[in-house]
């Protein structure tokens, strides 16, 4: 087996035994540990959760009704891997600053980026980093301006953008 | 003519595009694909820079090094046919930049091949480069070019430093250094504070190397060879080899931060250099890293490391650096312990190799000879071959399609090497060619000549002309131009190396010493005859073109002809150690081609 199967096979156990809160592995294909397909939950304090019921009345009853946005994403390893790093597209449309709103769902965040990228870095960090750009948009490193704009400028506006459309899409439906 | 090439990155302004340029370059860009002038650089089949076998030149540069697209005189047609089709210099430029890729498909380190291609490659880059480059292969008769994909510099470390171990064919070495990189692990997790389970696959890999090697290394060196050559060009294994050395340095680094940290860039701190210039995988080794990397690799086990470094820095040689283990006090420890050297261009390391012995076997280099018909060799045939070449008749050669000449190696990069020339470029070709018809007799053009140079049979050959060159150059005394008392600029009355007129069947058979044209006083003194050789002949006039007259003029050799203009023994040349360059504009060209003998010993100006 190649030495990044290796490593890759190391990490995916990793990732599967111990699964971080809000993140979801599995294969693609069985036989193939490069593509893995990733289900990440919206952060709950982001605009990327939802609220099923649209009369909450305790804060009690919030936290169960309050679910995330179930964002599908691909991660596909390179064959360098980890001397290359993954690269993630989001299946799932996603009304935010770093990530284009189109099929593509390309990503900008830094520990990708292939400068920075070191083979010291894991797939579960990268998969960590991605939820906290959920949560954290960077508005000033955007691909889609305009929603970054719109998330300098009105954030209520952003928050009900990014809820309408994490209903739309991504309510796991 | 050569003139140096100011802009560096402008590969077809010498050639067709641009119109009134000398004339005798116009006959360079007429033919397509032939590299002409006997002094000039000679024909490279692959840019050294990549290592991509067959890659079309044009595609292959790597980004640091793009000036070789100006100095790859490549025999591929499509790049002069495109330049003959007038394609817009600048435009080119830039489409080149805009699709500009670096071509990394070559083998990630490549076969071990004579240093004169660095030469040839060079041959009409930056005089500086000229003259290092010239003078390298006396020196380093080999070289491994090294993928330049940002790791070159470790590859090629790393790859030294395993052939290296397989040179000294120590068993209980090898062994003793599986010992010591699976004790270094402790290193890299305690000290430099990487994770096991990241590295632990990539020390397997130098780990499983190294058992390989010792396993074969007994039985069969070659087979150890193969498993090194094998591995290092896989590129998963490589990669984590390479990566395993980043993490040694990086790891050394944090290990002795105190010994190192005032040489960190920019006040980084040892955890932030090692994040910026180590770990990253594509990150080219700077010094520093190269430091550490020999610190932790080599200096432990006695090996030194010389870097020779080929920059525009001053000087006709290259600077070198040796870096070897030492006490305290700065005394070699292991004096006579293996060197691994290393050519630093810059952004980019190769291997470089001393094989002073000959021990590149002459399979290899027949192989090598028959995978790139163009390989230069120059022979140093010893001298008494002149009597053979006086039983030469000319009448040979008259009806040969006298063109093919222009592939001759020989005649196109002749570097100042006649002192001293090392005796292992020519022996593992001499002997098997010796023998042979097309060697002794000295022609400069074997029948096969005409096939173009794509037999290596032709090429080797026919490189004696080089050293028939060279003989006479001995025997001349005024030819050392950097003794003569002649002013470094020869008298400007130069006659363009184009005698038209009288056609190449007239070329008289003289039954004499075919000559080599050491009578550059030729074209001032008979600048007013009709010149004997047809127009487009590359060839340099032979003083029995011109009859009685020239053997009366054995005056002081006066550097006057084309061909003594065009050869390295011009200081004008920039293949000369003493290069001065020649200022040249056109119009001062055209204006005194009519005129003979004009001129001192200044270069003209306006």
């Amino acid at each position: 087996m190649a030495s990044s199967q290796k490593r890759i096979t190391k990490e995916l156990a990793e990732v599967t035994s111990d699964p971080p809160v809000g993140i979801k592995v599995s294969l693609v294909d069985e036989s193939n540990v490069h593509n893995w397909n990733v289900i990440l939950d919206g952060p709950p304090d982001s605009p990327y959760a939802v609220c099923l019921l649209s009369h909450t009345s305790s804060s009690l009853a919030n936290s169960k009704l309050i679910q995330g946005g179930k964002f599908k994403l691909l991660l596909v390893l390179p064959t360098e891997y980890p001397f290359k790093p993954p690269v993630i597209n989001f299946k799932t449309r996603v009304y935010h600053p770093n990530i284009t709103f189109d099929d593509k769902g390309s990503m900008c965040i830094g520990i990708l980026k292939a400068e920075a990228w070191k083979p010291s870095s894991k797939i579960l960090s990268v998969l960590t980093a991605t939820q906290q750009l959920l949560s954290e948009p960077v508005p000033d490193d955007a691909l889609e301006s305009a929603i970054a704009e719109k998330f300098k400028s009105d954030r209520k506006d952003f928050n009900a953008e990014a809820k309408k459309y994490t209903k739309q899409y991504a309510t796991g439906k | 003519m050569f003139q140096p090439q100011p802009t560096p990155y402008s590969p077809f302004s010498s050639y067709g595009a641009v119109p009134e340029f000398h004339i005798f370059q116009q006959s360079q860009s007429g033919r397509s694909g032939l590299a002409v002038d006997s002094g000039g650089p000679t024909i490279v089949q692959n840019p050294i820079f990549t290592t991509a076998a067959n890659g079309n030149p044009s595609s292959n540069i790597a980004p640091a090094l793009n000036f070789s697209n100006n100095t790859s005189t490549s025999t591929s047609t499509s790049r002069f046919e495109m330049a003959e089709n007038n394609f817009d210099d600048l435009e080119r430029q830039e489409e080149l930049a805009r699709s500009f890729q670096p071509n990394l498909q070559g083998s990630l380190v490549g076969e071990k091949r004579s240093s004169h291609a660095i030469t040839e490659a060079y041959a009409k880059a930056d005089p500086v480069y000229v003259a290092k480059t010239a003078a390298l292969p006396q020196k380093y008769s080999h070289y491994r070019p090294v993928l330049g994909d940002g790791n070159c510099g470790w590859r090629a470390t790393g790859f030294a430093y395993f052939e290296t171990l397989l040179r000294l064919q120590d068993k209980a070495q090898l062994e003793e250094e599986i010992a010591r990189m699976t004790s270094l692990n402790n290193l890299i997790a305690r000290v430099g504070g990487f994770d096991a389970w990241m590295f632990e696959d990539m020390v397997e890999e130098t780990v499983s190397l190294l058992r390989d090697m010792a396993d074969s290394i007994e039985t069969s060196p070659q087979t150890a060879e193969e498993i090194l050559m094998q591995r290092f060009n896989e590129s998963d294994i490589s990669n984590n080899i390479v990566y395993h050395l980043r993490l040694l340095a990086s790891s050394f680094l944090k290990s002795s931060p105190s010994s190192y940290q005032d040489f960190i860039p920019d006040n980084l701190g040892v955890e932030a250099y090692s994040k910026e210039w180590i770990e990253p995988p594509n990150q080219e080794i700077d010094h520093l890293g190269m430091t550490l990397l020999i610190d932790v690799l080599l200096k432990p086990i006695g090996f030194a490391v010389e870097i020779v470094y080929l920059d525009r820095s001053e000087g006709s040689q290259v600077n070198s650096h040796l870096m070897q283990p030492e006490d305290e006090n700065g005394v070699p420890t292991n004096p006579s312990g293996p060197i691994i050297h290393l050519l630093y261009r810059p952004s980019h390391y190769d291997i470089l190799y001393k094989d002073m012995d000959s021990s590149m076997p002459l399979q290899q280099a027949l192989h090598d000879a028959t995978l790139n018909p163009n390989i230069q060799v120059n022979r140093a045939t010893s001298f008494s071959q002149q009597h053979a070449i006086q039983s030469t008749s000319m009448n040979d050669f008259t009806n040969l399609d006298l063109t093919s000449l222009l592939n001759i190696p020989g005649f196109q990069c002749a570097p100042p090497s006649h002192h001293g020339f090392p005796a292992q470029f020519h022996s593992p070709i001499e002997q098997p060619y010796a023998p042979s018809p097309i060697s002794t007799s000295i022609s400069p053009v074997s029948p096969g000549a005409s096939s173009n140079g794509t037999s290596s049979n032709t090429n080797l050959s026919l490189s004696t002309n080089f050293s028939l060159q060279q003989s006479s150059a001995l025997t001349s005394p005024a030819v050392n131009i950097s003794h003569s008392s002649h002013a470094p600029f020869p008298p400007q009355n130069m006659q363009i190396p184009i005698h038209p007129g009288v056609p190449q069947q007239q070329i008289s058979p003289h039954p004499g010493p075919p000559s080599i044209p050491t009578h550059p006083s030729i074209s001032s003194q008979h600048s007013d005859l009709p010149s004997p050789t047809s127009a487009n002949s590359p060839f340099r006039p032979s003083k029995w073109e011109w009859g009685a007259r020239v053997t009366e003029q054995e005056g002081p050799v006066v550097f006057q002809t084309s061909t003594f203009k065009n050869s390295h023994y011009n200081t004008a040349h920039y293949n000369n150690p003493n290069f001065q360059p020649e200022e040249w504009s056109p119009e001062c060209e055209e204006a005194s081609n009519g005129h003979a003998g004009g001129g001192g010993g200044r270069k003209r100006s306006t």
